[in-house]
């Protein structure tokens, strides 16, 4: 059986934060001791703006990693080789350590719902994605990451968890995996299933990447908001994917109700904490995240939030529209996608 | 649980996207596609939802998320009507032009023209004026800023400056051809915006100005855009330099519109060149009739 190097052989990043237009001037005013940034791609591919500007600036300073939204691997819809040129351009320009998107299609018959949609999980899903994650990962000239998305719907039509797809996903096409483990969480609570194993049964040796983020618990599921602090729980499974995995390069993403810089950065690096003491209780040590650039942890992130098991229930936005009867307080929205609005005298 | 066969994964998406993307919800969409075709046999349930209520969650964040994006790059022109009434014009726009495109960049571009498509048959004239060309004239200035924000500029290049200007033959002048920059966009609008639009921006609720041609030129410079309120002669001169036309003839063009005496005119148009010529509006000057660039 062939085994992967560690990582598909990708380097061990230390502890990210995904690149938003609201931290721009704090960035290139401060140039924060961040480890790494990851971009939304489709944010940077056709800008001949600030954005662009922005981006060759922060990929001088530091290590920078595509994550897109708009690949649609699971579609129906013939691949776009024109964005995919654009993907390899940018990535070949701001030497992007890697490329990422999402297991999930966006949109058919042309259209772009920008939602990341699952697919249902059978054998014909699985040939499809597997089929075109080699003709990208053959144009793009370089293994395809594809993250786990989060989900609140399941299918009749599907015959197999979520972890035995990406498992076979991954070996069959050779790709790696980006772990979000917010969303593993967020599935769980959605799809009545453990994220303990969920975590335990993938291929850990095809992990290159961690996602963290905050989410929405709206009582009878949970919605992917991107618009807090990562919970506790999440904290304690990411523990776990550091130990089976042996650390792997590891992103805070924070879409919505957005901080200064600081708070975002200080969230990702209470990663190095929850290590420690996943480490202690286990008794085994790491150094994955020793490398990272030598901020101090945010000490409201004591061990003793571990003992806390309940779930934070934060508010959220209500996006009303036109027949605002029909929204009740499910409505929130899991928008990963920066949207850019320019500056103007 | 029913016993209806699983769709195939082509079969599947299409139905998927179409309810999810139905304004009047998961069941209305399930209604128009695949007679017959209950939510429950595609979508299972979960301890906590129905089959429709997990579903309709995707319906729901469809249009909320399209609406705020919409939002965030019509905020002025929402600020204007109020958001229920933008969410109801972007409701309608994204029905008939849903996104294609892999870039939310481009989901506003046609929201400028869909408002001047559906606006009212009467034009809404009246006591309270032509408001729809207002609404018009901002969409319209709102989407030119996002496009001249993150097209291309000229940052690093030189550009044309006062001495290269000063520099041209007198005899050349009238053949030559300015070269605008990529960025140099100009709008003719029918309400003088420019004031509204900067005081929301800043957080001021100014009056709706009285109804009167206006005129904007828009640019950018060291990543940033501007602005710059025009007259008529000025834009008609500006216009005929975008549009290639020889200085000559663009000032040929202008002088037909220019409301002031010959002698004021000549020397409005240096003023104009030197204003324009700092605020970076030229890349470059063609001397074309001596077949070689300036």
């Amino acid at each position: 059986m062939h085994l992967p190097p560690p990582r598909l052989g990708h380097p061990q990043l230390g502890l990210g934060v995904g690149l938003r237009t609201a931290h721009f001037a704090h960035i290139l005013r401060e140039w924060p001791a961040v480890d790494w940034f990851e971009i939304i791609s489709e944010n940077f591919i056709d800008s001949q703006g600030r954005p662009r500007y922005v981006l060759e600036q922060i990929a001088e300073r530091y290590p920078v990693v595509m994550h897109g939204v708009s690949l649609s691997i699971g579609s129906i819809d013939r691949l776009d080789f024109d964005y995919l040129a654009k993907l390899k351009s940018l990535a070949r320009h701001v030497n992007a350590r890697w490329i990422s998107d999402h297991l999930c299609w966006t949109g058919v018959a042309g259209k772009n719902t920008h939602d990341l949609l699952p697919v249902p999980l059978n054998e014909e899903t699985l040939a499809h994605v597997v089929e075109r994650i080699r003709i990208v990962q053959e144009v793009l000239e370089r293994p395809l990451v594809l993250e786990n998305p989060s989900s609140y719907v399941t299918f009749a039509a599907s015959t197999m968890p979520e972890w035995e797809f990406l498992s076979r996903m991954s070996a069959e096409a050779d790709c790696g995996l980006l772990l979000d483990v917010n969303n593993v969480y967020v599935s769980g609570v959605n799809h009545d299933f453990d994220p303990v194993e969920y975590i335990e049964a993938l291929p850990h040796e095809r992990v290159v990447q961690c996602h963290l983020a905050g989410h929405t618990n709206c009582g009878t599921h949970c919605i992917d908001t991107h618009d807090g602090e990562v919970i506790d729980p999440v904290w304690k499974l990411y523990a776990r994917a550091h130990r089976l995995t042996g650390g792997v390069s590891t992103l805070l993403e924070w879409d919505a109700k957005i901080p200064p810089f600081d708070v975002v950065h200080a969230e990702v690096l209470k990663a190095k904490r929850w290590v420690e003491v996943r480490s202690a209780e286990c008794g085994t040590g790491s150094d994955a995240i020793a490398h990272s650039n030598g901020v101090q942890i945010d000490p409201t992130a004591s061990p003793s939030r571990i003992a806390r098991t309940s779930i934070q229930v934060d508010r959220f936005v209500v996006h009303d529209r036109p027949q605002s009867g029909r929204l009740g307080s499910h409505a929130s929205v899991s928008n990963p996608v920066a949207f850019l609005v320019g500056d103007v005298e | 649980m029913t016993d209806e066969p699983p769709l195939s994964l082509d079969a599947f998406q299409r139905w998927m996207q179409k309810v999810i993307m139905h304004p009047g919800g998961v069941v209305a969409g399930a209604e128009t596609v695949e007679a017959g075709l209950a939510i429950e046999s595609v979508v299972t349930r979960s301890r906590a939802l129905s089959s429709f209520e997990r579903l309709d969650i995707y319906n729901r964040s469809y249009f909320a998320r399209l609406l705020e994006c919409m939002q965030a790059e019509y905020s002025v022109l929402a600020t204007a009507i109020g958001e229920e009434l933008f969410d109801s014009f972007a409701l309608g726009y994204l029905q008939q032009h849903p996104s294609q495109s892999y870039t939310l960049a481009e989901l506003g571009e046609r929201f400028p023209d869909y408002l001047a498509a559906t606006r009212p048959v009467d034009g809404g004239v009246g006591d309270e004026g032509d408001w729809p060309e207002f609404l018009i004239d901002l969409a319209r200035l709102e989407r030119t800023i996002n496009v001249v924000f993150d097209g291309p500029g000229t940052e690093g290049e030189s550009l044309l400056d006062r001495e290269r200007l000063m520099a041209i033959q007198p005899d050349h002048w009238a053949e030559s051809r300015l070269e605008c920059v990529p960025c140099l966009k100009l709008l003719p609008l029918s309400y003088p915006i420019n004031d509204y639009f900067t005081a929301v921006r800043r957080g001021d609720q100014p009056d709706l100005p009285a109804r009167a041609p206006a005129w904007l030129a828009i640019t950018r410079r060291d990543f940033r855009v501007y602005r710059y309120p025009l007259v008529a002669t000025q834009f008609h001169l500006l216009h005929a330099l975008l549009n290639g036309e020889t200085v000559g003839s663009a000032i040929e063009q202008a002088a037909a519109t220019s409301p002031v005496p010959e002698d004021q005119f000549a020397a409005d148009l240096r003023d104009w060149f030197f204003q324009w010529t700092t605020a970076g509006f030229f890349r470059d000057v063609r001397l074309t009739d001596r077949g070689h660039d300036g």
